[in-house]
């Protein structure tokens, strides 16, 4: 892979290595595993636990069943439709947990039965769990915007939403829209993955029209939603660096002001809000979401029908015993106070973090562990300019509690807060750094 | 008054027996960014496993408490409690230090080398691994890290109380600083 070498990572694994194993298989080697775990979805999620069932036990036996032989990481992917960042930095294989010891399935999940505990795939593999981990992802719902489908979504209105050709359809478009040309941000209602992605993508889309002489562009975001994640530091951002409003090049128009599309026409590249009809050259739907359609067929959406409820000490489904749920596909956080899990690669990281240490301990015949979940996100809205979000919630009697004092976004303004003055730009220049270290951090975390 | 003192001395036990229970589950989460083993994988994020304790701890609180600057590990650390930060420091500091050295031009080497000894090596030793009781080993560090790291010291904008560190970092042109960033880390 690109940012660290396998060398030194074995190198690390290996100084590490005596902190981390909590117990060796001896004479159970004979009778075969201690447990039997299959992972479901090899992205940040499912890698991370196939992964970390491995270090912290090489007792049980793991296979990791994803369809795809290599993963683009979403986060940062905007910076590929800009042209700021080459696709393949994004990416890992799956030979980092093969060496672990995972055993890796390229397969489609077809099938999970959990009263017999078994796992079919398409070409006929049947595999039994004690402990099934899933991490389905978001399965799109097309038939949330009048006029859209699937194919149009893989051809002319891409949601570029899971990154991979999606994303590079997506920045030919950009690359083909002249100065003048309108480009559409359609944002679903919430929830949806990567809260700050889309307004993260507005600015990505006008930095390239400004780097490339098109000044005239105009970026529309369509919002079926009043507010966003990181608003104020986007605003603060979209204004300074692009223009920001009726007259800027990146104007928001909120689910209040008409902002939310019904239909989309891809014949005349128009997008129907009830209010208003906005035409573009490129238009970029991204379509509602809700959890894996594996999830929902195996009976675990079971939270408004759509995202699958979990238990805060170890997420494990309130629906199926046994079956664990991380990542996008599961609701999770404090919901009566408004502050529920983000649909973030670091909260799947997090999450699949808090699934291996109940399970380990589990199969050790030790005392569940208290997790705690973290989460840090940032987002890129120029080449020196970028800020973020960080979450940290525990588990206090049974519920998710969300910590404030160590959750936030980056400062909105410096000094006192009687004569608040901006914030100075080192510090919005060095989020571009730490972001660029957060990924490369989080994919040898999650894969390597 | 004794009573007082022994609950307050039971309390404090149990606080941190509980941090010490959970330290393991609580160090995995800087995993994300810090690595396996306090091992970065480089660019931004520092390694973190090995460092002296006492820094750890120092450095912690001193975000925690606003009197040290920090993008992120500032909001991060404002939500462990002083015991979890002990735990933490003490769980890092016991980890093996591993240099992942970052190769750099000869030229730059050589610079840095220079600068080096002119400015650093009081208090981080010459090859950055050998460094005074109360500094980091930065032999292997990264190299992005550091050069970050010295633009807070360089920049009025950031509360950095090591003032001796504050004082060199000044002192040293920017472009001399970043070549001794590169020859700490390309050291083994």
């Amino acid at each position: 892979m690109h940012a660290f070498n396998r060398r030194n990572f074995l190198k690390s694994f290996s100084a590490a290595a005596g902190a981390f194993v909590i117990s060796v298989p001896t004479a159970r080697a004979a009778t075969g595993p201690k447990a039997r775990v299959v992972v479901v979805g090899g992205g940040y999620g499912g890698a991370t636990a196939a992964k970390y069932l491995r270090l912290m036990d090489p007792g049980i036996d793991v296979t990791l069943i994803e369809r795809g032989p290599l993963y683009t990481s979403c986060p940062l992917s905007n910076e590929v439709i800009s042209g700021a960042r080459e696709i393949k930095t994004l990416q890992a294989g799956y030979g980092g947990l093969a060496r672990r010891g995972v055993k890796i399935v390229h397969d489609e999940v077809t099938r999970i039965d959990p009263a017999l505990k078994t796992v079919a795939t398409a070409s006929g593999g049947s595999f039994a769990y004690d402990a099934l981990v899933m991490s389905p992802g978001v399965d799109f719902d097309f038939g949330s915007v009048k006029g859209l489908t699937k194919e149009l979504s893989e051809t002319k209105l891409p949601h570029a939403w899971k990154a991979g050709p999606q994303t590079l359809l997506l920045k030919s478009q950009l690359d083909a829209m002249p100065d003048g040309g309108r480009f559409l941000i359609v944002v679903p209602k919430g929830p949806f993955r990567c809260p700050p992605g889309p307004y993260e993508r507005a600015a990505q889309v006008a930095m390239h029209c400004l780097h490339r002489g098109k000044k005239k562009a105009k970026i529309l975001i369509l919002d079926a939603n009043d507010s966003f994640s990181k608003k104020p530091l986007f605003e603060e951002a979209w204004k300074a660096l692009y223009g920001y409003g009726q007259n800027g090049m990146i104007e928001w128009i909120p689910a209040a002001s008409g902002g939310k599309v019904e239909e989309v026409d891809a014949g005349s590249m128009t997008c129907l809000s009830g209010f208003d009809e906005y035409k573009g050259n490129v238009i970029n739907v991204i379509p509602a979401h809700r959890a894996g359609v594996i999830a929902r067929e195996t009976g675990l959406a079971n939270f408004k029908d759509a995202w699958c409820s979990v238990k805060p000490e170890n997420m494990e489904s309130t629906a199926h015993k046994d079956i664990y749920v991380i990542g996008d596909a599961c609701v999770g956080g404090d919901l009566a106070g408004n502050n529920a899990f983000p649909k973030s690669a670091h909260m799947a990281n997090s999450q699949a973090k808090a699934v291996v240490a109940s399970l380990v301990a589990k199969f050790n015949g030790q005392p569940q562990p208290v997790p705690v979940y973290t989460n840090t996100c940032y987002s890129v809205v120029a080449h020196d300019w970028g800020f973020s979000v960080v979450h940290l919630f525990r588990v206090q009697g049974g519920q998710w509690v969300y910590i404030k004092e160590g959750s936030g976004i980056s400062p909105v303004a410096f000094g006192a807060k009687e004569a608040p003055k901006p914030v100075p730009r080192l510090y919005r220049k060095m989020e571009v750094d730490y972001a660029d270290g957060w990924l490369r951090n989080v994919l040898a975390d999650s894969f390597g | 008054m004794k009573k007082l003192f022994l609950v307050l001395a039971i309390a404090a036990l149990t606080g941190a027996a509980q941090a010490g229970q959970n330290v393991e589950g609580l160090a995995r989460t800087c995993n994300n960014c810090h690595g396996v083993g306090g091992v970065s994988a480089g660019s931004a994020m520092p390694s973190i496993g090995g460092l002296p304790r006492d820094y750890l701890k120092r450095v912690m609180k001193q975000w925690k408490y606003d009197e040290r600057s920090a993008i992120t590990m500032s909001r991060i650390v404002k939500g462990f409690s002083d015991d979890e930060i002990d735990a933490l420091a003490d769980h890092f500091a016991k980890l093996p230090w591993v240099p992942v050295p970052q190769a750099a031009a000869a030229e730059m080497l050589a610079k840095g080398k220079e600068t080096v000894a002119a400015n650093c090596t009081d208090c981080h030793g010459l090859n950055g691994g050998d460094p005074d009781v109360d500094s980091p080993k930065i032999n292997g560090q990264s190299p992005k890290y550091m050069e970050l790291e010295m633009q807070k010291y360089r920049s009025a904008d950031f509360k950095m109380p090591h003032r001796k560190m504050k004082k060199a970092v000044q002192e040293t042109p920017p472009t001399d600083a970043s070549a001794a960033a590169r020859y700490f880390g390309a050291q083994k």
